[in-house]
């Protein structure tokens, strides 16, 4: 038996891109991605373990954003078409490495096999809604689904705005509930950002749990007793699981994680900008935009164009490797940490989902393999969620206050809030204001204002989301995300200007509903303090 | 615009970007000097990033290309009857946003009829603007203040905030040719904590169990710490005693 737990916690999530004015839209590639390199396999992993009745538990939390995508008919079609385009690329591509490159044969047809497999799945098993596979392995006990904000938003920016607070955790929830027909235990705080309060929004809207970063308990105003190791509670009794860097960290450090293997696949090298134009125009994006294809040949190697070919049997058994260190390493904390707590050291460790698959090609090979390991050991029992641990010991966790913090970098709202993104506060913030008095004037309106009203609700809640102010922190796919903010804002200031005129414009009412289609039964009197 | 891990691209990814970014002779440089040019156009864009960050994308999010060079014919589109988005908004308000324990940042508008009273018609009236700070420490209540001088076209500033423990406001004045000063907008306010183990953390030094359960966690194998300025300042502390 072991002496410890893990709690592994999935953020899965992605902004609201939806384009139906374009046939292939570069940024709807973001979902299409992570669908078939992430959702998909980690779906048929969790499946192949329960098959074995291999018992394991973990957490995924499915932003509203995301699970609105993922059950949209528009976008599920242009999925499949996208599977399609790529396993039209397989096939061409199994012809030409048999008879150019036959190093990359092998991944060709892997990947040429994974699509198809991915397109059988998609249509067969899951009937375009993958989200039912998500509710059937909650349901067979194997994932505890959480929800997160409305639009993944950063909260600590909107701490001034208490309805817009509630708004983003109200529909979170709500989402959640007409998603998957129960109300969410768990609340995955969007970029781990806490701000002191916050719980009492979450718990209002049932919520019994949130996760924080990993200074939140360092840097309590309260002596914490078991640092990042053991759950704690806030004053108002919704729980809080502190995320443990230094576990994260085998993963996620850039510079030494496990992904960083040189025997690993490279992320960047990609026949899309391989190979030549030609060959490659049909199954990249109009007019000749080299992208990602996802056919990717490449082992990390090291910081060098002299590439060597990916050979997937040498990377399974460094995965095997990885897997058996992950859980050494655990282990030997948790003996360490043994004579300093009270009770068994839980491991609080939260990823994006979008690492496992996408990001690090082998990353769901490596969950299976450590949850293999461990289960050969006797030990499935380590694998809890943030609820099942709250089952079984709710009363004795200490009580404390969490640290303002967030997982980004300076462990704050520097992420969010700098030369490149501070620009969007003056806006959003006004809107927010301009919302609620919206909501408070024209409260419980019918018909066409109503419409207007809630479209307006839904503009400023996708104007929230964290993902823009990431982007232009970040510096990728910048001029997306800037139109993207203004276009919600300028949005907001037509209902704005027509209402204060007392007038609809019909016109961008249909068409706003028509490209920002999210949160259908939206009711906009959620911005109405008295509502 | 990004540019990712570029030794590790190839050559033709290199030229691909290079062309993209209009370099003139992408075709005829070799790979080191393809490196040089890019590195050198992507230094100037990228002035204001942080050092951490240049030359590559953090986590790879929202990342399905190599660049963020989408050619010209997707574009968000904008639905009939918007307008440009107004610089400001014609009311006067300053809001003060935590950006971490040390830095808050405020900003703020001054209504067209509010600057005609402080400067004039003519805008030659000798009034100035300022913030004023005010500072309440939580535990004293003892409320300090400091002032900060700004022009009639600022309107933001970034707020060294002094200690931890204090609440902190803004108020948006001006001082008129007598002297007289008058707030014309008070921002809601901020609050920073000390950590208990800041101000006790001669018992971290006293008790390597405490300082193994709060620490170790925040550090990874090869020793980096969590990335946080006052964790930085606890450990470099403490490492005088026990690391």
């Amino acid at each position: 038996m072991s002496n410890h737990s893990i709690a592994f916690i999935l953020n899965a999530h992605l902004p609201f891109v939806r384009h139906p004015e374009y046939p292939r839209f570069l940024e709807e590639d973001w979902l299409f991605e992570s669908i078939s390199e992430s959702y998909l396999p980690l779906l048929r992993m969790l499946n192949r373990l329960k098959s074995e009745r291999i018992k394991c538990k973990m957490t995924i939390s499915l932003s509203p954003t995301l699970c609105c995508m993922l059950s949209d008919s528009m976008l599920q079609e242009k999925f499949l078409k996208y599977l399609e385009l790529h396993i039209e690329l397989g096939q061409k591509e199994v012809t030409r490495c048999s008879k150019e490159q036959p190093e990359f044969l092998e991944m060709a047809q892997y990947y040429l096999d994974q699509y198809k497999q991915n397109l059988c799945d998609y249509q067969d098993l899951y009937r375009c809604n993958i989200l039912d596979g998500f509710k059937m392995l909650e349901n067979s006990g194997y994932l505890e689904l959480a929800t997160t904000a409305a639009t993944h938003a950063y909260l600590p920016l909107y701490q001034e705005y208490p309805r817009a607070i509630n708004a983003q955790v109200e529909l979170g929830v709500q989402s959640f509930l007409t998603t998957f027909g129960h109300l969410p235990k768990g609340f995955w705080l969007p970029e781990c950002g806490y701000y002191p309060g916050l719980e009492d929004t979450l718990k209002y809207h049932g919520i019994s749990w949130f996760q924080t970063a990993s200074q939140s308990m360092l840097l309590s105003p309260d002596a914490v007793h078991g640092g990042d190791y053991r759950p704690v509670r806030c004053p108002n009794a919704v729980a809080v699981f502190p995320r443990d860097f230094q576990g994260t960290s085998l993963v996620w450090s850039n510079t030494t994680g496990y992904p960083t293997d040189k025997c690993y696949r490279e992320f960047y090298r990609d026949i899309g900008y391989d190979l030549n134009m030609d060959y490659i125009r049909p199954y990249i994006h109009e007019p000749g935009v080299r992208v990602f294809t996802g056919y990717k040949y490449w082992a990390i190697t090291g910081q060098t164009d002299q590439k060597v070919p990916y050979k997937r049997e040498q990377a399974q058994k460094r995965v095997a490797e990885h897997a058996k260190n992950f859980l050494y390493n655990i282990e030997k904390k948790a003996r360490v940490m043994e004579s300093s707590l009270e009770k068994e050291p839980l491991f609080t460790l939260g990823f994006d989902a979008e690492l496992f698959g996408h990001w690090w090609f082998e990353g769901i090979d490596w969950l299976e393999q450590v949850i293999r390991h461990a289960h050969a050991k006797g030990d499935s029992a380590m694998f809890v969620t943030p609820s099942s641990v709250l089952a079984k010991e709710s009363s004795s966790l200490q009580t404390v206050r969490p640290a303002f913090s967030s997982w980004g970098q300076g462990g704050y709202s520097a992420v969010w809030l700098d030369g490149s993104n501070a620009w969007i506060y003056r806006h959003v913030h006004k809107a927010l204001e301009r919302m609620e008095e919206l909501a408070i004037r024209f409260n419980d309106q019918a018909s066409l204002k109503q419409r207007f009203l809630n479209q307006a609700a839904r503009e400023v809640l996708l104007a929230m989301a964290s993902d823009w102010s990431f982007i232009l922190f970040n510096r990728s796919s910048t001029e997306y995300a800037q139109k993207r903010l203004k276009e919600h804002l300028k949005n907001f200031n037509v209902v704005y200007g027509n209402m204060c005129k007392n007038a609809v414009n019909t016109e961008w009412l249909v068409k706003a509903e028509k490209r920002n289609v999210i949160f259908s039964d939206i009711d906009y009197n959620i911005f109405n303090p008295e509502h | 615009m990004i540019l990712i891990n570029i030794d590790s691209l190839s050559t033709t990814e290199l030229q691909y970007i290079a062309q993209q970014e209009g370099l003139d002779d992408w075709q005829s440089l070799d790979r080191r000097d393809l490196i040089d040019a890019l590195e050198e156009a992507f230094g100037e864009q990228d002035d204001e990033v942080p050092s951490a960050l240049k030359g590559k994308i953090n986590r790879n999010r929202y990342c399905n290309s190599l660049t963020d060079y989408r050619g010209s014919q997707q574009n968000v589109q904008d639905l009939p009857g918007v307008e440009d988005l107004p610089q400001s908004y014609l009311d006067t308000s300053i809001h003060l946003l935590l950006r971490d324990p040390e830095w808050a940042y405020a900003y703020w508008s001054i209504s067209p009829a509010t600057l005609l009273m402080i400067f004039g018609e003519d805008g030659q009236e000798q009034s100035s603007l300022f913030l004023r700070v005010e500072q309440t420490d939580l535990v004293s209540g003892s409320v300090k203040t400091f002032d900060i001088s700004i022009e009639a076209e600022d309107a933001q500033w970034n707020i060294n905030l002094p200690s931890m423990g204090s609440r902190y406001a803004v108020d948006l004045c001006y001082r008129d040719k007598k002297g007289n000063e008058m707030s014309l907008a008070r921002s809601s306010t901020v609050e920073t904590y000390p950590a208990y183990w800041q101000r006790h953390f001669e018992q971290l030094t006293d008790n390597p169990s405490l300082f193994t359960v709060h620490f170790s966690s925040l550090i990874t194998k090869e020793g980096e710490v969590v990335d946080n300025a006052v964790l930085r300042e606890m450990a470099e502390n403490l490492s005088k005693g026990v690391m």
